[in-house]
């Protein structure tokens, strides 16, 4: 199976925390940016037509701030390309200030079944501090809006003076508004973001406050039947993000727009990061690549740990087995034996032990050649 | 070119405190004699130059030859040999000095007197040379040209009535200096007849000629095909080919007496050429060499491992190659349980060690670790044996230790009298003990402290420049051993003894160096997976504890767009990371954990 990523690069404004692909001034390039896209994914999709497509991912930017016709366009595109499965989770990130009735009946058009949508904090202030433009009331509408498709929510921790109690009730918040799927991302104050001029100043809270916000999560959800599935992703089971799961489990994927990655054919390559850019090469009749690595040997049976560890179901060393033609516990001997302490290991497994997880740099870095 | 008499020679030296303007006015020097439009330097000064440039200092410089047509007509050879601008390097200059008649004295205009102007002054009046000075950087707004003469007139005795006024960087009254040379230095007494006498001042190893011995002929002359030895070595060569600087290595057919030059005899090691020793010829020696030999001892120690075992060999080639070109660096291979197989060096005080690390990480791409230096401690033991102990893991058990010694400084220090406060505190917290005091001028206060070694190498030097904003300046000499109540301050880390961490210190120190080690290495060592006490402890019982907590946050975020690469990426710098940390046991020490237990903020 293979997946499908889609990025819309645009929002109603810049985040304090944000350093991703996004420019709330170029709203305008909007028709330009999307007959690019078009172009793009129709020419990739002539290379890749041979493949069964199983999910679509729009993020962002805000994918729900951009006019939903050119989402139903994308859509309509991928149909008329390639194969994409029946039973496909199409997932559309949503800002809860910039969703209404009339985008979702478009939405709807389009086919997509899956929200996720970006509460971060169900506490106004906070949601003011780090630049939002949504209060609480906002998702709370939005839920209501989207009310009947498979939802899921984003929580921030690691805010300014935020509390457990916070936190608590932004999961509640999420859970009332029939949310099913919870992705939980500790703040991470990068270099050039406004944010990071507080993270210097000591106004975030300390990597061990993080720690405890987090294992405080972690059980809280867990009560509620949300479970761990990965390091910052829970949910009642049965709704687990089949997209991102494809990502762990090193699956094959193919990204549209500004600065997307894919995963083809035993290749990583990742589009450039400005719009007039990626405008530009598309015009020229160029693909956008900004980079482009062709994983193999060790790279590659690393990617497959990285990526697995990151899960609770860990290594599947069966598939390790038939993936490389080699033995899991032989390749990697060294580093299991240095990190049995953090790992269950089993004969068909190996993971990182629930209370580890957290700190799971430490341990796959050991499993690094 | 006309035949030179040698009463038209004049071999000098400049000398000067750091920053006082030294390298600048041998380069103006140097122009103005028309030899070269810029310094000339040989590969060999080139390897030290980013060292030289980042400290301000200078290491060493080749001697230059120069022409001077004086006024009186006649055309004079000026030899200028430079000195080592450190107090780590005092015996090479005193020995730089005793090549030369005469000595040119910089002294900053807008600075006055300072420790090490001082110091050089009476390296230079115990050589016996003629001393000229010099005023320097008088076209400065702070300087005060007249009051700098009265300072130098007050604390040396010299007379300054008629001491040029230069600024060497603005190129004013250079001339002056250069006619000064002429008639206020003496020209070389010359012996030509007697048998060879030539003073080593310096050398190197050159991969072609073998070394090269930089020398100072006093009696006699030697040319090429002479056999020659020297009274320290009982080795004999055969003289290759001798020379001038000008200011490369310039070949001539002979050197005698009175000339500065160089002499080449396929010498294999500066071991065998060091410098303070007399050359002389086989046939028709010398009956005794000049006075003043001494040699060079090392007196702070550290060990020095690869950060990268495996790279021991490698190590092993770069101490050799330095040592071929540097006398006074001293080594024995050494085991240490937590650093594996190494060295322990000695070094002629801390630049020279900061300047050996730095060359064998930088010249031969090596990562060391070394551990924080020791000095030579004198340990009488009850069987009346006396053992010197250079590396602290090595102090027998207290019980076989009758009583130690430790080797003492007298320092002198110049500073503006509004800080002769913090110096003396500070000096009382480094266990010094007054000697004296006087005033060098209305500005200018000397003291003097007798100081033990091992706490002029622990943080003594930020200490006195933080305290007098950067004012003082700081000389020592070694002046012997004392009695004195030491103990071994051991390290645990994670439950494990870690010799490398391991220092002697006073016992009265013990706990408080104790405690602020501990601190300082809960700060350096990162968090890891598992809490790591750690613990300072003398004779087996802990004086103080920290505590490196357990990692609980290392992760990273969304992957968005599945931009994996990315994140490998980021693993691959922690990794990176990882490479440059020491296992012990089972925790890891980032590599400079070793040396910065030694910049500890004083209490």
């Amino acid at each position: 199976m293979a997946g499908i990523y889609i990025h819309v690069p645009f929002c109603a404004s810049k985040c304090s925390y944000c350093d991703f692909a996004s420019f709330p001034k170029e709203f305008g390039k909007q028709e330009a940016y999307f007959a690019c896209l078009y172009k793009e994914m129709r020419s990739r999709f002539a290379e890749y037509k041979d493949k069964t497509y199983e999910t679509v991912y729009f993020g962002g930017g805000t994918p729900s701030f951009a006019d939903p016709k050119f989402i139903l366009g994308a859509m309509r595109l991928i149909r008329e390309c390639v194969k994409l499965s029946d039973s496909a989770e199409i997932t559309l990130e949503v800002n809860p200030g910039t969703i209404d009735r009339n985008k979702l009946r478009i939405y709807k058009q389009a086919g997509i079944t899956r929200f996720s949508i970006g509460l971060q904090s169900s506490d106004d202030k906070l949601l003011k501090k780090i630049g939002r433009i949504h209060d609480r009331e906002d998702f709370v509408k939005a839920c209501d809006i989207l009310k009947g498709y498979n939802l899921s929510a984003d929580v921030m921790i690691g805010l300014f003076d935020q509390t457990k109690e916070s936190v608590k009730d932004t999961i509640d918040c999420a859970i009332n508004g029939g949310v099913k799927h919870i992705s939980v991302y500790a703040l991470t104050p990068e270099v050039g973001t406004p944010i990071y001029t507080d993270y210097l100043n000591g106004e975030l809270p300390d990597s061990d406050e993080v720690a405890d916000m987090y294992e405080y999560v972690v059980k809280y959800l867990d009560g509620l039947g949300f479970k761990r599935y990965e390091v910052s992703n829970f949910a009642i089971p049965g709704f687990e993000s089949r997209h991102n799961l494809n990502y762990w489990r090193r699956g094959e994927y193919i990204g549209f727009g500004v600065g997307a990655s894919s995963f083809m054919n035993g290749r990583r390559f990742t589009n450039v990061f400005t719009i007039d850019e990626y405008v530009h090469f598309l015009l020229n009749g160029k693909y956008a690549e900004a980079s482009s690595d062709v994983i193999e040997g060790e790279d590659a049976k690393f990617e497959f740990v990285m990526l697995a560890l990151r899960t609770s179901v860990g290594a599947d060393v069966n598939k390790y087995r038939s993936a490389f033609g080699s033995d899991f516990f032989t390749d990697f001997a060294d580093a299991l034996k240095s990190q049995k302490a953090y790992l269950d290991i089993s004969a068909d497994s190996v993971k990182i032990k629930d209370e580890y997880l957290y700190v799971q740099n430490n341990i796959i870095v050991a499993f690094m050649k | 070119m006309a035949e030179t008499t040698k009463k038209n020679i004049r071999n000098f030296c400049i000398i000067a405190h750091i920053d006082h303007g030294k390298s600048t006015l041998a380069d103006r020097l140097i122009e103005m004699t028309g030899q070269v439009s810029e310094r000339d330097m040989d590969d060999r000064l080139l390897d030290s130059m980013d060292l030289e440039k980042e400290r301000g200092i200078t290491i060493k410089l080749t001697p230059v030859r120069m022409f001077y047509t004086a006024s009186d007509g006649e055309e004079y050879i000026f030899n200028l040999i430079d000195t080592p601008g450190h107090v780590d390097f005092s015996y090479e200059v005193s020995r730089s000095l005793a090549a030369c008649e005469g000595a040119i004295l910089v002294v900053d205009a807008t600075q006055g007197v300072q420790a090490q102007t001082l110091a050089n002054v009476y390296l230079a009046l115990e050589n016996d040379l003629e001393i000229l000075p010099v005023i320097n950087k008088i076209d400065l707004a702070s300087a005060d040209p007249d009051g700098t003469k009265a300072e130098i007139e007050d604390a040396i005795g010299l007379d300054c009535s008629a001491a040029p006024l230069i600024s060497a960087k603005a190129g004013i009254n250079i001339k002056e200096v250069l006619e000064k040379i002429v008639t206020m230095l003496p020209p070389p007494k010359c012996a030509d007849e007697a048998p060879l006498k030539a003073l080593i001042f310096d050398s190197y190893y050159d991969n072609f000629k073998g070394v090269i011995c930089f020398v100072r002929i006093k009696e006699g002359s030697v040319k090429v095909g002479d056999r020659i030895k020297t009274f320290m070595s009982d080795k004999q060569f055969d003289v290759t080919e001798v020379g001038v600087f000008s200011p490369g290595l310039t070949p001539k057919s002979s050197l005698s007496s009175g000339e500065v030059g160089y002499i080449a005899a396929s010498i294999k090691s500066v071991q065998d050429t060091a410098v303070g020793d007399t050359i002389t010829l086989v046939d028709n020696p010398a009956s005794e060499p000049l006075p003043g030999y001494k040699q060079a001892l090392p007196v702070v120690f550290s060990g020095v491992y690869p950060l990268d075992g495996s790279k021991f060999n490698d190590l092993k080639e770069a101490i050799l190659k330095l040592k071929l070109n540097d006398a006074s660096l001293t080594y024995e291979a050494e085991n240490s349980m937590a650093l594996g197989f190494g060295f322990r060096c000695g070094f002629l005080g801390l630049l020279h060690m900061e300047i050996i690390q730095q060359r064998i990480e930088r010249e031969f791409d090596i990562e060391i670790i070394t551990t924080a230096p020791s000095v030579s401690y004198k340990v009488h033991l009850t069987s009346g044996e006396v053992i010197d102990v250079e590396n602290p893991s090595r102090l027998p058990e207290p019980s076989l230790i009758d009583y130690m010694e430790e080797p003492i400084i007298l320092a002198n220090i110049y500073s503006p009298p509004d800080y002769v406060g913090p110096i003396m505190e500070l000096c009382q917290e480094k266990r010094g003990i007054f000697l004296d005091m006087t005033y060098v001028d209305s500005k200018r206060v000397r003291l003097q402290y007798k100081l033990p070694l091992n706490e002029i190498i622990f943080d003594f030097f930020d200490g006195l420049k933080s305290r007098t904003r950067g004012y003082a300046s700081f000389d020592y000499e070694l002046s012997g051993y004392e009695k004195s109540d030491l103990v071994k301050l051991d390290m645990y880390l994670n439950g494990d003894i870690c010799d490398a961490l391991a220092i002697i210190v006073h016992k009265e120190k013990a706990y408080a160096r104790g405690r602020a080690i501990a601190e300082k290495l809960k700060e350096v060592i990162p968090r890891q997976m598992f809490e790591i006490p750690i613990q300072a402890a003398v004779g087996g019982k802990i004086i103080a504890r920290e505590t490196v907590k357990a990692l609980r946050k290392d992760v990273l975020a969304k992957c968005y767009g599945g931009d994996i690469t990315r994140k490998k990426k980021l693993l691959e710098k922690q990794k990176e990371g990882k490479k440059k940390m020491r296992r012990l046991g089972t925790v890891e020490i980032p590599s400079e954990a070793f040396m910065s237990i030694l910049k500890i903020d004083s209490e």
